[in-house]
């Protein structure tokens, strides 16, 4: 008998102590189709795809293919079915040769011997065929990201896979590369494979998707023709309300120069080259300035060099007036600079701390929270909720919370709460919205533009295209440690974004001079 | 009631102390068996015997030896008692020692080359400076106070090695623990403290007593008459205290905790990550080399000075009271406390049957073990409440996203 489907997940309800990550949902995949799995974080997108892939078994529900009911135990099972998956974190081996890597855990053998040449034919034909240029001998750790994820579909293709699962595919690509992977998926559906695309970027779903279905807090909440949708109503059904896709937000008022960099150089630590190269620019009160580029463009390490988390070989900082090229951390701050980091886990917090002692972490020598040495207790906790309340920081127990036991929307709250109510004139913040769902960046975005209109200078570091357009007065992009361009959000296009971005395109020297 | 006692039991705390006693429990039975086996297999120990080895072992602590008949005697044995607070003072020291660096993130592993320091600076100071000139209690003082401040110069070097040069401070401390040795040895070596006075007991250190130097015993001697307690375990409990108000109450304690368990957070915040590396060393250095003070200085115990062999029992024993305390200084009295009980049990043993001390050295073997254990035996306490509680307020998707990964297509 044939089905109308390839792969159905019928009814599915999955359990962890505590919550319901898949309640019911249904999802059916056709031959041939491109079917978008869109969500916030924590809908429960990942598990359902970890049931489909063997790795929880659950409570209730079915799956089928080609309308036969199968069991999947393990990853194993996914495997002999055909369904393979494209990890956001890919899973490859750095100092294997891409080839190797390829042919990993299903290479031909002949008497205990690797048959390289097989494999390599089989790669190549498949690499011609489909458009995925790798270089078969270069070691992963050696090249480029985007070439890094063509070696993974190419595994999965490698193992004659026919149901292709993408993890939010798009998070480390440029614009350009993001339209390629389009195409090559689009490839596929014409080909007879079919493709599960996990993600929550509505402009992706609608240029490549047929069918989306929505999940929220692990309910199923339906499943939709692309054609007969459009970008606000998706937004809805993920988020349950209606959404401000646009930040709200009058024009800049650009006032005095708050921050001023001049030839800023960052050694790197992992290669010869300067992560950052004779960086030069500016940021004034009232404005909010961007940082856009590809992730390891150098952004990272401007901003250690600018709070001073690493020792700039070359340039100099002025904040407010006051050179801070060689001041320490705590003078820095001291100065006039908070900082909503990069890895809120790594940096911003003391995961196994309590809440109000993470919310005093640059405070405690203050006379308001210590005398003779000895930490006010009660200061702490009269201090913790207020923040607590001002910025609507749920958390379970309040003050003495662990933070590791908090959500990540509510510990980038305390930390943004933490940062902003210290009053500082110069804001930077680092992909402040990363890995959080569409009402916290609401709010986050909300926050900054707040901040800039009280006559704060804001310095944003962001990935997100979108975020770039929407919440920048100035973009600066970086590209291989150096600015290469200065854009108007209002007069540039996505498209000229991407060209500086992927560095084919680069104003004239000194054109990131503000 | 029942409903206080399940709200007790939710707590974290009991949860910790749970574990530590479970883990104790466990080592003693361990011991029991082992009386048992040796009983069985020795000729010479009778099934008398060995349920007089058993009872020893839970509550040798209260024999007061065997009766005419050749029954054990049990009551308030004060000298036993007071003997054991004796044996407690340096552990309650190198526990501490150890658990101040653990609250830090470092594992001190150093305590016993730390001692071995204190050890040195405190008996030369005590033997060295003249007690005609200086009065007693000064020279104890200063004896006490120099053998900290060896301690404390000892501990910076693994601190600095791991502050600016990010050296593993396990290998630093292990590397300085026998370049104490050897140091201690020849110091005393070519010194004029050897005992030679008395000839039959050659390759000793004098008693401080010989230069008139001894902890006061504080009327502790009232109450343990027979005993060697003196007041230093008085004050290794208001050292104790004193460092359980500084790690919780106090600046330094949050800036020592806060680079302890994240030292990039630390970082961010502008605290100075190094600085509190090196001074949290120097602070367990202090601890483990006051430890040894105490114990030398008492009076009544002497050194065996050619130690470049060996390294001393009571520093490593630092880290199953501090693990068995679950790093809280005071938890670490109770601990030191038990863990010298255990030494005054083996000595029971010994004296009052065919068993010898080494039994208790196996007891506190899997004491140790189990110790390290303790925090999976937390965990299964804890387990299953508190994944459903994180669960509740937290976003599933930081636990779960890594899953689906983890299997992948090499899987």
């Amino acid at each position: 008998m044939q089905s109308e489907y390839i792969i159905e997940m019928l009814n599915i309800r999955k359990e962890f102590p505590g919550i319901v990550a898949n309640d019911n949902i249904t999802l059916q995949l056709r031959p041939g189709e491109i079917h978008a799995l869109l969500g916030e974080n924590g809908a429960g997108k990942s598990t359902l795809m970890s049931v489909l892939f063997g790795l929880y078994q659950p409570e209730a529900g079915e799956i089928r293919k080609n309308g036969q009911v199968v069991k999947i135990n393990n990853p194993n099972d996914a495997t002999a079915l055909h369904i393979g998956m494209v990890h956001q974190h890919f899973k490859l081996v750095d100092v294997f040769t891409v080839l190797d890597n390829i042919i990993l855990g299903a290479e031909d053998t002949k008497m205990g011997f690797l048959q390289r040449s097989v494999a390599r034919k089989k790669v190549q034909e498949l690499s011609e065929k489909y458009k995925l240029y790798v270089d078969l001998d270069a070691k992963v750790e050696d090249i480029t990201v985007g070439m890094q994820q063509r070696t993974e579909i190419l595994k999965m293709l490698y193992r004659d896979n026919e149901i292709l699962i993408f993890d939010e595919p798009t998070a480390v690509l440029t614009p350009q590369e993001i339209d390629e992977l389009m195409e090559i998926m689009r490839g596929f559906a014409k080909e007879g494979k079919s493709i599960l695309f996990i993600t929550h970027k509505l402009n992706e779903i609608m240029a490549v998707a047929d069918r989306c279905t929505v999940l929220r807090k692990g309910k199923y909440i339906g499943t939709v023709n692309i054609k007969d949708t459009n970008k606000q109503e998706l937004s809805n059904m993920m988020v349950g309300r209606p959404v401000q896709l646009q930040v709200q937000k009058d024009e800049a008022k650009p006032g005095d120069v708050i921050l001023d960099v001049k030839g800023l150089t960052v050694h790197s630590k992992t290669s010869k080259k300067n992560a950052v190269h004779d960086v030069s620019f500016q940021v004034r009160a009232g404005e909010i300035v961007c940082i856009a580029g590809i992730d390891g463009n150098g952004q990272t390490e401007l901003v250690y060099g600018l709070t001073g988390l690493e020792k700039p070989s070359a340039g100099h900082i002025t904040l407010c007036g006051h050179d801070i090229s060689k001041a320490s951390i705590h003078k820095r701050s001291q100065t006039g600079l908070s900082h909503i980091p990069e890895d809120r886990h790594k940096h911003g917090l003391v995961l196994d701390d309590t809440l109000e002692n993470n919310l005093v972490l640059q405070s405690f020598q203050e006379p308001r929270f210590q005398k003779f040495g000895f930490i006010k207790r009660d200061a702490v906790r009269a201090y913790a909720e207020k923040i607590i309340g001002q910025y609507d920081v749920r958390s379970g127990q309040g003050p003495v919370t662990i933070t590791r036991s908090m959500s990540g929307g509510n510990q980038q709250k305390a930390i943004i709460g933490r940062e902003i109510d210290r009053g500082c004139p110069l804001l930077i913040a680092v992909q402040p919205t990363r890995g959080l769902d569409v009402g916290a960046i609401e709010y986050i975005h909300a926050q900054l533009v707040a901040q800039r209109d009280a006559g704060k200078a804001v310095l944003l570091v962001s990935l997100e295209l979108d975020e770039v357009m929407n919440v920048a007065d100035r973009i600066l992009v970086m590209y291989e440690g150096e600015i290469v361009g200065e854009l108007n959000p209002k007069t540039t296009t996505v498209q000229e974004l991407g060209l500086y971005m992927s560095g084919a395109k680069r104003s004239g020297k000194g054109g990131a001079q503000a | 009631m029942k409903e206080t006692l399940l709200t007790i039991y939710e707590k974290d705390a009991t949860k910790k102390v749970l574990a530590s006693l479970i883990s104790i429990l466990v080592g003693l039975f361990v011991g029991t068996i082992v009386v048992v086996v040796v009983g069985l297999t020795k000729d010479t120990i009778t099934g008398k015997g060995i349920w007089d080895g058993v009872r020893l072992i839970f509550a040798g602590i209260l024999s007061t030896g065997r009766d005419a008949a050749g029954n054990l005697t049990w009551g308030y044995n004060a000298q036993s008692l007071g003997n054991m607070l004796f044996r407690a003072t340096p552990l309650v020291m190198t526990g501490l020692s150890v658990a101040v660096a653990y609250k830090t993130g470092l594992f001190n592993i150093g305590a016993p080359g730390q001692y071995l320091m204190g050890t040195m600076a405190s008996l030369m100071i005590a033997l060295g400076i003249p007690s005609e000139t200086v009065p007693a209690g000064l020279i104890w003082v200063l004896a006490f106070l120099g053998g900290c401040l060896a301690g404390a110069l000892w501990g910076c070097i693994p601190g600095a090695l791991k502050a600016f040069l990010n050296i593993n401070e396990v290998l630093a401390c292990i590397m300085t623990n026998w370049l104490a040795a050897n140091l201690v040895t020849w110091a005393f070596d070519i010194s004029n403290f050897k005992n030679v006075v008395e000839n039959t007991k050659a390759g000793y250190i004098y008693k401080t007593t010989f230069n008139g130097v001894a902890t006061p015993k504080l009327g502790l001697d009232k109450i343990f008459p027979g005993s060697q307690v003196n007041g230093g375990i008085l004050i290794a409990i208001v050292i104790a205290i004193a460092m359980y108000i500084l790690i919780n109450k106090t600046t330094l304690g949050y800036q020592l905790k806060a680079c302890g368990s994240n030292r990039h957070a630390a970082r961010y915040a502008g605290i100075n990550d190094k600085r509190n590396i090196v001074l949290s060393m120097a602070i367990a250095g202090a601890l483990s080399a006051g430890g040894a003070a105490l114990y030398w200085l008492s009076g009544n115990t002497e050194f065996y000075w050619s130690t470049y062999q060996s390294l001393p029992a009571t520093g490593f024993n630092g880290i199953p009271v501090a693990l068995l305390a679950v790093s809280n200084p005071i938890g670490v009295i109770f601990t030191a406390i038990f863990m010298a009980m255990l030494d005054i049990v083996g000595q029971q043993l010994t004296g009052y049957t065919a068993y010898n001390e080494y039994i208790t050295d196996v007891i506190i073997a899997v004491i140790v073990y189990l110790s390290a254990f303790s925090l999976v035996i937390r965990m299964m306490l804890t387990g299953k409440q508190k994944a459903g509680a994180v669960n509740a307020n937290a976003e599933p998707k930081d636990d779960q996203s890594d899953k689906p990964q983890k299997g992948g297509q090499e899987a």
